[in-house]
C-alpha cells in the first residue's frame, strides 16, 4: 500500500517540479527585464511597470490561476490554454513580480561607488554590470531568493483548482477512498525538496562568503 | 467585436506610454477617453455562448466528449487499472458512443464546473448532479435520471439521538461547499463548515472536527457503514428528496441528444442493467 | 603649455550653483591641492574632471586637446568620454575597491578589459596578461604591499584599501591623477601610511590634483594650492605662500579653524 500511494504522489511530485523548474527557467530572466523597468528612469514607464508588479503582488496568486484560465473564455469566448500551460504563464508573471523587486533591492544595494569606480577606471556599462556589479548583487539576493523559491515549491499547490494533478491533489483523491494518511504523506515530498534546496542555498551562500 | 475594440484601446493606450518614453517627456497617456468606453460596455455584457453554431457538431467535430467528473462512486470512481467505471461514467461512455466520438474523463474542481463548462474546458458535467437553481440558470439541464436525497451522516453511537429534523439544532455540520446539502442546511438555519469535497466533509465527521455531515444518499450508501473506510459512521434523517441531472452548456443541442438518448437506452434495458452491476437501481427513474 | 587646462567651468544642480568660473592650470609634473569647507564645491570640481559630472559651462583641456567643451554635444559622446576619462585617474574617499576581488586583481581588472580592445589580443594574450600582473604587482609593491596581493578588501585595514586604490588608478598609466579626500575616511593612525604613499608619488613627479583637508601635507606636498569657498576660487597660488600667508580674508578665516589641527 505504501509502495503503491508513494509511486502515485511521486506521479504527482513531477508535475509539481516540472512547474518549479518551468516557472524558475522564464520568470528569472522575466524578473531581471522587469527590475530594470522598474529602475528605469523613464517615468511612463516605470509607472506602467511599478503597477503591474503592484497588482501582481497585490492579488492572490489563486485568482490569478483562475483568471489566466478561465478568464479568456469567460470574457472572450477564446479556447482556453491547455491547463499546464495556464499554470506556468500564472507562476511566471507572479514569480517574475516577486523576483524583479528581490533583483531591484540587490542592484540598488551596490553602492553607487562600485560603479563609479569602474567609470573612472574606463570600463563600458556592459564591463562594470557584468564584472563588478552582478556578482555582488547575486550575493545580495542569495538568501531572499532561497525563501522564494522554498515558497514556489508549496505554492504550486494551488494550481490543482484548474485540475493540474500535482502532489497535493493526488493526496486528496485518497480521501475520496477513505484514506487521509496520504495527503498528509505528501508533506514528506515537499520536505525532502526544500530540504535539497536549503541545502544547495547554504552551500551557495558560503561559495560567495570569500568577500564581504 | 467589442473584445477587438478593448485590445486595440489597450494597444493604443500602450503605445502612448512608449512614444512618451522615447521621447523622454512625461506625457499623460490621451487614450484614455476611448480605451474606457468600450471597456465598461464589454464587462456588463454577458459572455456570448457559441448558442448559436451547434454545440453538438462542434463535440463531433473535435471528436471527443470531455466529461467533467470527481471522484465519487458509485457514479464515477477508478478501477484496479486506473481507467474511469461506475453508473455515470459507463452510460457517458455509452453517451458518447451514440454520437461517435471518443469519451474523455477529466477530473475537475467541483467549485469551478460551471466555469469549466462555460469556457470549454469540459463538455458536460456528469456526476451525480442535484438539480439546482446554480445548474439550471447557469447551464443547461437534462431531465432528471435519478432520485437522490441529502442525509444528515453522524457516528452511529450518536445515532439515535438524532433522527428528526428537530432534534439536529446544535449540531456542527460539515458539508460540501455550494451542494445540495448546504442548501439544505441554510433552509434549517444550522451552522456548519463548507468543505471543498463531499468526501473532506465525511473526513470532519471521521475525525470528529465536525458532529455530522450532510451528503447525497447515494454516497452514503456506498460510501458509509460496515466493511467501508468509515465502519463507525452511519445516517439517519433525510432532509430533503432531489434529482440528478446531467449538465450542457446553456443553449446546447446536446441536451436534446440526450434527452432522447437516455429514452432509448431505458427502453432498450441498458440503463437498469448498468445501475444494477453498480447498485443504484433503486434510485433510477422511469421513463 | 600646461597639462591642465580648466576654462570658466560652471556647474549647477537644478538651482543650486555649486561651482561658478572656475579657471586654473597645472604643469606636468606638479602637485596641486585643493583646499575649502566642505560643500565648497571641491568634490564636484574633481567629478567634473572625471566626466562624473557634466559641467554646464567651460572647457577643460589636457595636453592642449578639448576634451570637453559645453557649447559642443561632440565632446560629449558617451563612447568618446570613457576614453577621455583615462587621461584621468580618482582615488575615492571611500576607496571603492570590488570586494570580491583581490587586491592584485582590483588592480588588473582595468588594464585586462583595455587590453580586451588591442588588435593582437587573442594573438598574445597570455603575454599580456602576464606583463599586466606584473606590472600590478609592482605597483602593490611600490604600496608597501607586495604581501597583500592575494588579500580580499574586507581583509585589509582602510590604509591598506586605499593603497590599493591608488595602485588601481596609477594601473592605467593616467596623466593626473586625482585624490578625493584620501585620509578622510581613515582612522587618525592610518592617514600617514597613505599620506607617505602620496608624498613619494609627488617626489616622483607625478601630477596630482590633491582636495584635501591635512593643511600641513598640502602645504608641503603641493605645489600650488587653491583655496575654494561657496563655489568660486577665493585664492590660488604657491603653497607655502597660500597656506602661511593669505591674501584674502576668507583664507585666512578658513586656516585659522584648522590651525589647531
Amino acid at each position: 500500500m505504501l509502495l503503491s500511494v508513494s509511486l502515485t504522489l511521486l506521479e504527482g511530485l513531477v508535475v509539481t517540479l516540472q512547474l518549479f523548474a518551468l516557472t524558475l527557467l522564464f520568470a528569472l530572466p522575466l524578473g531581471l527585464i522587469i527590475s530594470f523597468g522598474s529602475m528605469s528612469r523613464c517615468t511612463p514607464l516605470r509607472a506602467v511597470v511599478r503597477t503591474i508588479v503592484w497588482v501582481i503582488r497585490g492579488t492572490p496568486l489563486m485568482l490569478q490561476i483562475l483568471v489566466v484560465f478561465y478568464g479568456p473564455g469567460l470574457m472572450f469566448d477564446l479556447p482556453l490554454l491547455p491547463r499546464f500551460t495556464a499554470a506556468v504563464v500564472t507562476f511566471v508573471i507572479n514569480y517574475a513580480c516577486y523576483f524583479s523587486e528581490i533583483f531591484r533591492g540587490g542592484i540598488q544595494g551596490v553602492p553607487l561607488g562600485q560603479q563609479e569606480a569602474g567609470l573612472v577606471l574606463g570600463m563600458t556599462k556592459r564591463q562594470i554590470f557584468f564584472k563588478v556589479t552582478l556578482l555582488q548583487v547575486i550575493k545580495r539576493i542569495v538568501p531572499p531568493m532561497g525563501n522564494e523559491f522554498i515558497t514556489l515549491v508549496k505554492d504550486t499547490a494551488l494550481v490543482r483548482t484548474i485540475s493540474v494533478y500535482e502532489i497535493i491533489w493526488m493526496g486528496e483523491s485518497y480521501i475520496k477512498k477513505g484514506m487521509i494518511w496520504p495527503l498528509f504523506y505528501t508533506a514528506v515530498f515537499y520536505l525532502v525538496v526544500n530540504g535539497i534546496l536549503t541545502l544547495l542555498f547554504g552551500w551557495f551562500e558560503k561559495k560567495l562568503d570569500y568577500f564581504k | 467585436m467589442k473584445k477587438r475594440l478593448i485590445s486595440m484601446a489597450l494597444a493604443v493606450a500602450l503605445g502612448l506610454s512608449l512614444t512618451a518614453c522615447s521621447s523622454g517627456t512625461a506625457t499623460q497617456p490621451d487614450g484614455g477617453e476611448e480605451s474606457t468606453a468600450p471597456q465598461t460596455q464589454a464587462s456588463t455584457a454577458p459572455a456570448d455562448s457559441d448558442a448559436a453554431e451547434s454545440d453538438l457538431q462542434y463535440v463531433k467535430d473535435k471528436g471527443t466528449l470531455v466529461v467533467g467528473m470527481t471522484d465519487f462512486a458509485p457514479m464515477d470512481y477508478k478501477d484496479e487499472n486506473g481507467g474511469w467505471i461506475g453508473f455515470d461514467a459507463d452510460m457517458a461512455k455509452a453517451f458518447a458512443e451514440s454520437l461517435g466520438v471518443e469519451v474523455e474523463f477529466l477530473e475537475i474542481n467541483w467549485d469551478n464546473k460551471l466555469m469549466e463548462l462555460d469556457t470549454k474546458g469540459i463538455d458536460v458535467i456528469w456526476n451525480g448532479m442535484t438539480i439546482t437553481d446554480e445548474v439550471t440558470e447557469g447551464a443547461s439541464v437534462s431531465e432528471p435520471y435519478c432520485k437522490n436525497g441529502q442525509v444528515v451522516v453522524l457516528p452511529a453511537d450518536k445515532a439515535e439521538d438524532y433522527q428528526t429534523v428537530e432534534s439536529l439544532s446544535g449540531l456542527n455540520f460539515a458539508v460540501e461547499n455550494g451542494s445540495a446539502g448546504a442548501e439544505q442546511l441554510d433552509l434549517l438555519d444550522l451552522t456548519y463548515v463548507a468543505k471543498t469535497t463531499q468526501a473532506d466533509a465525511l473526513m470532519e465527521v471521521a475525525s470528529g472536527a465536525s458532529d455530522a455531515c450532510v451528503i447525497d444518499l447515494l454516497m452514503a450508501g456506498a460510501m458509509i457503514g460496515e466493511g467501508t473506510s468509515y465502519p463507525e459512521l452511519t445516517y439517519t434523517v433525510q432532509l430533503n428528496s432531489e434529482d440528478y441531472g446531467v449538465a450542457f452548456r446553456q443553449g446546447s443541442d446536446l441536451t436534446e441528444a440526450f434527452n432522447s438518448f437516455w429514452k432509448d437506452a431505458y427502453d432498450a434495458g441498458t440503463v437498469m442493467e448498468v445501475a444494477t452491476t453498480y447498485g443504484v437501481q433503486e434510485s433510477i427513474i422511469e421513463k | 603649455m600646461p597639462i591642465l587646462d580648466v576654462q570658466h567651468i560652471e556647474k549647477h544642480f537644478g538651482d543650486t550653483r555649486v561651482l561658478e568660473d572656475i579657471s586654473f592650470s597645472l604643469e606636468q609634473g606638479q602637485a596641486m591641492a585643493i583646499i575649502g569647507s566642505s560643500g565648497s564645491g571641491k568634490t564636484t570640481l574633481l567629478r567634473c574632471l572625471n566626466f562624473l559630472e557634466t559641467p554646464n559651462q567651460g572647457k577643460i583641456l589636457v595636453n592642449g586637446e578639448t576634451l570637453f567643451d559645453a557649447d559642443d554635444p561632440a565632446t560629449q559622446r558617451e563612447a568618446e568620454v570613457r576614453k577621455k576619462r583615462l587621461h584621468f585617474g580618482l582615488v575615492f574617499q571611500s576607496f571603492n575597491l570590488f570586494p570580491q576581488y583581490t587586491a592584485l586583481e582590483n588592480v588588473t581588472l582595468a588594464p585586462q578589459l583595455l587590453a580586451q580592445e588591442q588588435p593582437d589580443f587573442k594573438a598574445r594574450r597570455r603575454e599580456i596578461l602576464e606583463e599586466i600582473s606584473s606590472q600590478g604587482q609592482a605597483l602593490l609593491e611600490r604600496m608597501g604591499l607586495a604581501d597583500r596581493s592575494g588579500h580580499y578588501p574586507h581583509q585589509l585595514s582602510g590604509g591598506q584599501q586605499q593603497r590599493v586604490a591608488i595602485a588601481r588608478a596609477l594601473a592605467l598609466k593616467p596623466d593626473i591623477l586625482c585624490f578625493d579626500e584620501p585620509t578622510s575616511a581613515l582612522d587618525p593612525e592610518l592617514t600617514g601610511e597613505v599620506l607617505k604613499v602620496i608624498r613619494s608619488l609627488a617626489e616622483q613627479k607625478t601630477t596630482m590634483i590633491i582636495v584635501t583637508h591635512e593643511m600641513a601635507f598640502a602645504r608641503d606636498v603641493a605645489d600650488q594650492v587653491i583655496f575654494m569657498d561657496s563655489g568660486i576660487i577665493v585664492e590660488q597660488g604657491e603653497a607655502r605662500q597660500v597656506i602661511e600667508h593669505p591674501r584674502e580674508e576668507r583664507t585666512r578665516q578658513f586656516l585659522s579653524r584648522y590651525a589647531g589641527s
